[in-house]
């Protein structure tokens, strides 16, 4: 069961890093970005409807990895890049994954110095739990 | 005729492994084979519905069937490193040359992982009365990244009951898909097909 439960390590590598753990993936998040756990994703097909829906946004950082978005099909997991001046946001998110057709387990978000984890609980509301870089502590 | 016309229908509709896709995604598939050319183009309205038109030509008698296609998923299990659905699909339209109407209604189950697929389907076809039921076992033998091409190797099953007869015929399929793009070959004794899919 562990594997399944993210954690956060809290190995920063500076203010604005960290590492976040989805099932046995350890995965390097930094300022501005997000990394979502994707059910349902298994094939390529799958991540470009995810891709695309994340490239008509207006809040993705297509300066970063392959135009915005980063895909891992085995573990499950996209990347993205958020614009700093952007009202991005886990709701806008979770909208475009699901539009693709998939489902969100997990999302975590680091911006301005602050690691922010969202799951769903058992009514499907979103619930997050913070996390300041600088002082290591959780909210 | 009729016969042929099933089993095109049947390869149409297996290529496809999502009948529906992303929100404002747009499919667009052609398929060749002895009897058939085919061009379809779909825009999913949302993650669940997908409509398009369709042009069928008869490469014997050539006749033209214009159809338009309407893909509702009802119900989709997205786990981790799998995923299941169920589909309802639907098309109507018209012989192109005496303008006589035809309709068909069917239901689509699949499910997939990394490395093996299953999908059942059955349709009812109302012109000829006919119900056709389409079966694939698929196995890929390597799991590759996004960027790299996907392999799989398929086993179609169909059986079609009309006229109070069946008949059955076994297909191995060979699909290769890298991001966006799918291509299908398949063979067997009597018959051989291409198929292209794209998403954009």
């Amino acid at each position: 069961m562990k594997q399944f439960l993210a954690f956060l390590l809290f190995l920063n590598f500076g203010l604005s890093q960290s590492v976040v753990t989805l099932q046995d993936s350890e995965i390097e998040i930094n300022e501005n970005e997000a990394v979502v756990e994707v059910l349902g994703m298994v094939c390529s097909m799958c991540a470009f409807g995810i891709g695309e829906g994340f490239s008509k946004t207006d809040f993705v950082d297509k300066t970063k990895f392959n135009d915005g978005v980063s895909v891992d099909i085995d573990a499950q997991f996209v990347q993205v890049g958020l614009l700093k001046s952007s009202d991005a946001n886990a709701e806008k998110i979770v909208q475009v994954i699901e539009d693709a057709g998939y489902d969100v387990n997990q999302l975590f978000i680091l911006q301005n110095e602050k690691l922010t984890k969202f799951s769903f609980d058992k009514l499907g509301i979103l619930q997050s739990m913070a996390f300041n870089l600088s002082s290591n502590t959780g909210n | 005729m009729i016969r042929t016309f099933f089993a095109f229908i049947f390869f149409l509709s297996a290529i496809s492994a999502h009948p529906v896709i992303f929100k404002n995604g747009k499919v667009f598939w052609l398929t060749q084979n002895p009897s058939f050319n085919d061009i379809r183009f779909g825009v999913s309205k949302s993650s669940n519905w997908l409509i398009g038109g369709r042009f069928l030509e008869d490469r014997k008698s050539n006749e033209t069937f214009a159809l338009i296609n309407n893909n509702f998923l009802a119900k989709r299990w997205n786990n981790r490193n799998s995923q299941a659905n169920l589909y309802l699909l639907s098309s109507v339209g018209l012989d192109t040359k005496n303008s006589k109407s035809m309709g068909t209604i069917g239901l689509h189950g699949d499910w997939e992982d990394r490395r093996f697929m299953v999908m059942q389907m059955v349709e009812y076809y109302s012109y000829s009365s006919a119900v056709v039921s389409n079966t694939r076992f698929a196995y890929s033998p390597f799991t590759v990244d996004y960027s790299k091409t996907s392999t799989w190797l398929i086993a179609h099953y169909r059986v079609e009951y009309s006229n109070n007869k069946y008949s059955y015929m076994f297909f191995p399929v060979v699909r290769l898909f890298k991001k966006n793009y799918l291509v299908e070959i398949g063979f067997n004794q009597d018959n051989s097909f291409l198929s292209f899919m794209t998403h954009f």
